[in-house]
């Protein structure tokens, strides 16, 4: 079964790598822009530090962690769940998901595991090179545990977000055109950028419960940066299930509303 | 026989909204919705044999995508049973959705920026369809489809027709034994429409498969379908054979007469209601029983002056149309 479908992602991710390869101007300026944006927001937080040597707890070193991180999520998010969210709303509304549903075949993989930007990873390899600097300032030994707890707790994070991605677009069923709430979600993607807990309380409760974007970078980046205790990394562990079930029924749930555009 | 596809009474009703044009009536629906529901198929039954390939026919909007959509497990029924191949469609199970396919002339599964050849990878794939009988089917839609010079070009490039083809080729990769044809012939120009119907015979030939196809071409229906279920407003109307069709809903006949000396059709009037006249040409409408005697008559009375005679059905076309009209068969 994990087989089978560890397949068929690698296959989505080729037949669409192919496919990106195709244009190669529209890739050599994705991979200038991620550095622009990379750039910009980097200069903007070693500003901020060029005034003070903490921000509500959090060093430079470990502001660089958390940055990398962000770019991780975003990275892997924009790469794969993301695009395909965005031809689900599209399919929803042309009624082409109609094929999709024909398939004999895990419908919610289907829909939000099809269609990539592989271009978007390059994002993933620049949090990486990030969190590496920023352990470097540290200047702290890295445990195991550390490591094995910022891993996992980065793929609850990224669970969160792919469950948020995907019961947003399942509202397309509903209401058709649900565009808007995908910029409402890029809105709160940029806030991840920082630390969840600088935020008021209202931001950061949402950051961290209906838009668990927050939780979601803040989260793992205290793993790697030795700030995170067993409790949090439990608590971001349920929230994920929860999220997950949750996801995975209201998929259902909005499935049997879907009547297609008709032909 | 057995039966592959058994309906029973089948509902689905659909809610929508409806509002008047203009502004006013726009912001008025904005703050509040008014739906009112659509029945569009009304308690339907019917069963199909293995094998067969049926028409299903009606005019635009009368249920019959809807109906296709429910037996391909897309829609939940508002009410009444289902069974294709033993399975119920709407629960979708894979076993199920293995078997069927359903093709649609005016939506594409394949992937516009990339050549099909990929897109049947994925579906072998998808499919779990083993190498030696991917290969082997591909090989034989290919040839029977002509798309050698089509699989490796992006699909955006391809024309209708050849995409549509290619379509068909994606759509029975996996040999379902049963398909639904929703309009496959839908734009293509008069020739591509020919290959299509003969590759559709040939493969339920090959297959056994069997077929179940919406068309607006009457050509369609004639060359491939010797069973026809008509459907209008939700309802049936009618099913049974298409030849039945027609002298059930066409009471009448049509015979030409060719004059030697022309024109003065008036003279026939005796023999029938005039249906159409053109130069040395009428054509006269006969109630059908009378049709043979009335031929005789006039082979009698006109003597030389008969270049030609035929005694015909009126075309499919006008039969279907009398029924959309009339509402009423059976």
């Amino acid at each position: 079964m994990i087989r089978r479908y560890g397949r068929l992602l690698a296959l989505f991710a080729a037949v669409e790598t192919q496919y990106e390869l195709e244009y190669r101007v529209n890739l050599v300026f994705n991979v200038l822009q991620q550095l622009v944006v990379t750039g910009t927001s980097l200069g903007a937080v070693l500003i901020l530090f060029s005034y003070t040597t903490t921000m509500n707890g959090w060093s430079v070193a470990e502001m660089l962690i958390l940055i990398g991180t962000y770019y991780i999520v975003q990275g892997v998010a924009d790469s794969t769940v993301g695009p395909s969210v965005e031809r689900l709303l599209e399919h929803i509304r042309l009624g082409t998901l109609d094929f999709t549903l024909l398939k004999p075949a895990n419908s919610q993989f289907l829909v939000t595991m099809r269609h990539f930007k592989v271009r978007n990873l390059f994002g993933v390899l620049t949090g990486l090179i990030i969190i590496g600097i920023g352990l470097v300032q540290l200047n702290a030994a890295l445990s195991p545990l550390q490591v094995l707890s910022f891993i996992l707790a980065l793929a609850c994070g990224l669970g969160l977000v792919y469950c948020l991605l995907h019961c947003l677009a399942t509202l397309a069923f509903w209401f058709v055109r649900v565009e808007n709430l995908l910029v409402i979600y890029g809105a709160f993607v940029d806030a991840a950028r920082f630390p969840v807990d600088i935020y008021p309380g209202w931001l950061r409760l949402t950051l961290s419960s209906i838009a668990p974007i927050g939780i979601a970078v803040t989260v793992p980046a205290e793993a790697m940066a030795g700030k995170l205790d067993l409790l949090g990394l439990g608590a971001i562990l349920v929230a994920t299930i929860l999220a997950w079930t949750f996801t995975s029924w209201f998929w259902k749930f909005g499935l049997r509303s879907y009547t297609g555009a008709s032909a | 026989m057995s039966a592959i596809i058994e309906v029973r009474d089948l509902r689905k009703t659909f809610r929508v909204s409806e509002r008047e044009s203009g502004l006013r009536a726009t912001l008025r629906a904005f703050v509040k919705r008014r739906y009112t529901d659509v029945p569009a198929v009304a308690g339907i039954s019917f069963t199909i044999d293995a094998g067969e390939i049926v028409g299903f026919l009606g005019p635009n909007g009368a249920g019959k995508t809807t109906t296709l959509k429910a037996l391909s497990g897309l829609l939940y029924p508002t009410g009444g049973e289902a069974r294709v191949l033993g399975f119920v469609p709407w629960r979708r199970e894979n076993a199920y959705l293995q078997q069927m396919t359903l093709l649609m002339g005016n939506r594409s599964q394949l992937v516009w920026d990339i050549p099909a050849a990929d897109s049947f990878r994925v579906l072998q794939e998808i499919y779990k369809i083993p190498d030696e009988q991917f290969r082997r089917t591909l090989e034989e839609l290919v040839e029977l489809l002509d798309l050698e010079p089509l699989v490796h070009k992006p699909v955006r490039q391809l024309s209708l027709g050849e995409r549509m083809k290619v379509e068909f080729a994606a759509g029975l990769l996996h040999s379902p034994k049963v398909a639904f044809l929703d309009e496959p012939t839908i734009g293509l120009d008069v020739s591509m429409q020919a290959k299509i119907r003969k590759f559709v015979a040939e493969h339920n030939r090959r297959t056994g498969a069997t077929v179940l196809l919406t068309s607006h071409y009457m050509a369609d229906v004639v060359a491939l379908c010797k069973r026809v279920i008509v459907i209008h407003r939700g309802k049936l109307l009618y099913d049974g054979g298409l030849a039945a069709l027609a002298s059930r809903m066409a009471p009448y006949k049509l015979i030409g007469v060719t004059l030697r000396d022309g024109a003065d059709g008036d003279g026939l009037a005796q023999y029938g209601e005039i249906a159409s006249r053109d130069d040395a040409r009428v054509t006269l409408h006969v109630p059908r029983d009378d049709a043979p005697s009335r031929a005789a008559r006039l082979v009698n009375d006109l003597g030389d002056r008969l270049v030609d005679i035929s005694v015909e059905d009126p075309p499919i076309e006008d039969v279907i149309d009398k029924v959309f009209t009339s509402e009423s068969v059976s």
